[in-house]
């Protein structure tokens, strides 16, 4: 039986090539780049695949790739 | 042009999904495109091909409604004043749910609409397959897979487009929401009745606090809209958390829910090669020498091409050996030796000056650079800079974003001042402007540099280098510590790297160059006239002795260098080409000191323009009033320092 690890951790902190799960977006996130992130298709339970995390973080979101610092990646929430 | 606005087609979509290049397809009409967001930030509009009666209009990407930005308050106003017959929305059709969260929002103006799912190869490509009957079903607008780089699905665009009409909405908010909503529609209804979007979708602007809406209708309800705004306020103190973001991630839901009814994708499929070349360009290793590798062959092409090559052709041997003479000799004969002989062929002749330096030192240098510009761009690289300059960019209170302005103003300083529009706070607008203004050199004067110093030797190029990086680091980091406000960290999209198509290269090329031959050969040959008649009155070689103790003494530059920074006034890259013409008199240093102090001189007229346009009058002279004597200052600073040390 497979076990889901639901622990919460930081986006910045994934390691490259791992897919995740959003669980969230942190409250320090200024509201218009919450907004511009709820654009890009970030919403909760989103698939994510991290690709680098040097010099910034890219995912790729439902066939985009976008590249958040560091500063926006910490408060955005996945699960495994 | 027969169209009317009263029968206008709006085209609106996500930055990036080929609206302009749609536009170019059913209007022939052409607009500066490029592979990254952010590049139609005006509404452009032209007859369409297969309706000359009814105007298309291309607008500005919106990354969602309510509109926050400028480009999305220009499309914003396009759709509350236009008289559209219909929308074209644009969307990725390899993300669907993006698209489809945009169009839970258009469905709500109420305006008959068509929806074009573009890329539609990329997302074959990537195992990316949509429904496109049940969507179109479910939607109940016509709904279409085209490709308008390779021109797939064009002509069943244009017949679909007589088949518009009013989408279904996708979606019913939360019944507290849907109670807000509709009751402000109401009122919207009775008090501001828009001629033809919907109450219901303006109600959710409003709600979503979008500023154009909140403007259109406070001037269109005039009294009663206190009465909206206390509805709204209701609705927001009703609400469990922000009422914008709360609508917005309903929408998200409700797109979520469609596009996964509608979408089918390949499981596990390897990456494409598209996908790991744009993966390697931003790479934390691989990175910076890719970088390296494209500024080199940049420089190949332009500085050594371009601007050696080609220009010894046309300048040496086709008009110095072969035209000039001729040319002098035809006008002498015909007019003599008086002063409209010097007026034409003399030393500030309209023809050996004014046209020779635009046709044969500069347009072959802005033309190897506009290829050059136009395959980066069309190759989906320059966004990807901005991943590898944020760090750089930190240093001076900006992202990474501000990358795509300043490398659009090593094109064109004037239109790079017009897209920093794109950036989200008026501090990092005013900081770009700014450094755009005083270190960035345009296409014509990079070549110019380029010719000039590649010809005294790679060191001098590399300290010109330096000196611009140098300058627009320590400007930018005390710019950002004078100017209030926060930066904002980077979050951007990177759109896919494309092998650069030749016919979009040579699209763009010709019609940059055209814009360059209509806005450059005018201002030269003004700007000769101007030296041609300052010398006759005395006055050029009065500016030139006053200008001595400044160019000769502080820079270390010949006292005719003067008349070039007096053309430099008129444009950045004249006063270059005046210094370039003079090459043979300066010595490897003086070359050195005079590119940089040109360099960091004003920009040329247009972009000036354009500068007080975009920030104002007050702050564009400011600028000026900074710029022109911290130019003379660093020059001077460079040719004591190169002096002491070389």
């Amino acid at each position: 039986m497979s076990q889901h690890n639901e622990a919460r951790l930081p986006l910045a902190f994934i390691a490259p090539g791992s897919e995740v799960r959003l669980a969230g977006l942190g409250d320090e996130i200024d509201p218009l780049q919450r907004e511009q992130l709820t654009a890009y298709g970030l919403a909760e339970t989103q698939s994510l695949k991290v690709l680098q995390q040097k010099p910034m973080t890219v995912i790729l979101a439902d066939q985009v790739e976008l590249a958040l610092e560091h500063a926006v990646a910490r408060h955005i929430w996945v699960v495994s | 042009m027969n169209a009317t606005t009263a029968n206008a087609i709006l085209l609106v979509g996500h930055p990036n999904v080929g609206k302009s290049v749609l536009f170019h397809r059913l209007t022939g009409a052409y607009v500066n495109v490029s592979n990254y967001p952010g590049t139609t930030v005006e509404v452009t509009r032209a007859s369409a091909r297969f309706d000359p009666q009814a105007a298309l209009l291309d607008t500005p990407g919106v990354l969602a409604l309510p509109s926050r930005s400028d480009d999305e308050r220009a499309t914003m106003r396009a759709l509350l004043n236009e008289s559209s017959r219909c929308l074209v929305q644009v969307g990725d059709a390899k993300n669907l749910r993006r698209t489809l969260t945009l169009t839970a929002l258009l469905a709500e103006l109420g305006v008959p609409m068509v929806l074009a799912l573009n890329m539609h190869d990329e997302a074959t490509a990537r195992g990316v397959t949509v429904d496109i009957p049940a969507l179109a079903e479910q939607l109940a607008i016509p709904v279409l897979a085209t490709v308008a780089t390779g021109g797939e699905g064009i002509g069943e665009l244009t017949g679909s487009v007589a088949r518009a009409g009013v989408a279904d909405r996708m979606l019913r908010y939360d019944p507290a929401r849907e109670a807000d909503i509709e009751a402000l529609a109401a009122a919207i209804t009775e008090h501001a009745p828009h001629p033809r979007l919907a109450a219901r979708g303006l109600a959710i602007l409003f709600l979503g606090n979008d500023s154009e809406v909140e403007g259109w209708l406070r001037e269109h309800a005039g009294d009663a809209y206190g009465q909206l705004d206390n509805l709204r306020k209701n609705a927001v103190d009703r609400a469990p958390g922000d009422l914008p973001g709360l609508l917005a991630r309903e929408r998200t839901e409700a797109a979520d829910a469609l596009a996964a009814t509608v979408t089918r994708r390949a499981v596990n499929s390897s990456p494409l090669l598209s996908q790991r070349i744009g993966q390697a360009v931003v790479h934390p290793l691989w990175g910076i020498p890719i970088l390296l590798a494209v500024l080199y062959a940049v420089y190949q092409f332009v500085g050594v091409f371009g601007a050696t090559t080609l220009v010894g052709l046309l300048e040496e041997d086709l008009f110095e050996g072969i035209l000039n003479p001729g040319f002098t000799g035809l006008v002498q004969g015909w007019f003599g030796e008086g002063l409209l002989s010097e007026l034409l062929v003399g030393d500030y002749g309209l023809w050996t000056m004014g046209m020779t330096y635009a046709l044969a030192l500069i347009l072959p240098i802005v033309t190897t650079f506009f290829i050059a510009f136009g395959v980066l761009e069309d190759s989906g690289y320059l966004p990807r800079l901005s991943v590898i300059a944020n760090r750089l960019f930190a240093a001076i209170g900006l992202n990474g974003r501000a990358v795509l302005p300043m490398v659009l103003g090593l094109g064109c300083v004037t239109m790079a001042t017009l897209t920093t529009r794109i950036l989200h706070s008026p501090r990092e607008r005013l900081i770009t402007v700014f450094l755009l203004a005083l270190a960035i050199p345009c296409s014509a004067q990079l070549g110019v540099v380029l010719g000039m110093l590649g010809g005294v030797s790679f060191s001098a190029v590399l300290i010109w280098t330096l000196a611009m990086v140098g300058v627009l680091l320590l400007a930018g980091f005390l710019a950002a510590k004078l100017i209030p406000g926060r930066r904002i960290p980077l979050v951007t999209e990177l759109p896919p790297m494309r092998l650069p198509i030749a016919g979009n290269v040579v699209k763009k090329t010709a019609g940059r160059l055209k814009w360059y031959l209509i806005e450059v050969i005018p201002l030269f040959l003004i700007g000769t006239f101007l030296m041609f008649a300052l010398d006759k009155v005395g006055i050029l070689p009065a500016i030139i002795e006053a200008g001595e103790p400044l160019v000769s003494g502080w820079l270390g530059l010949p006292k005719e260098a003067s008349a070039a920074f007096v053309m430099g006034f008129l444009r950045r890259d004249f006063g270059a080409t005046g210094l370039f013409a003079m090459a043979d008199a300066l010595d490897p240093i003086q070359a050195i000191v005079g590119m940089i102090t040109i360099t960091l001189f004003i920009p040329c007229f247009a972009s000036l323009l354009m500068m007080v346009k975009e920030r104002g009058m007050k702050t564009a002279v400011a600028m000026v009033a900074i710029i022109v004597p911290f130019a003379f200052f660093i020059g001077g600073l460079f040719n004591l320092a190169l002096r002491a040390l070389w």
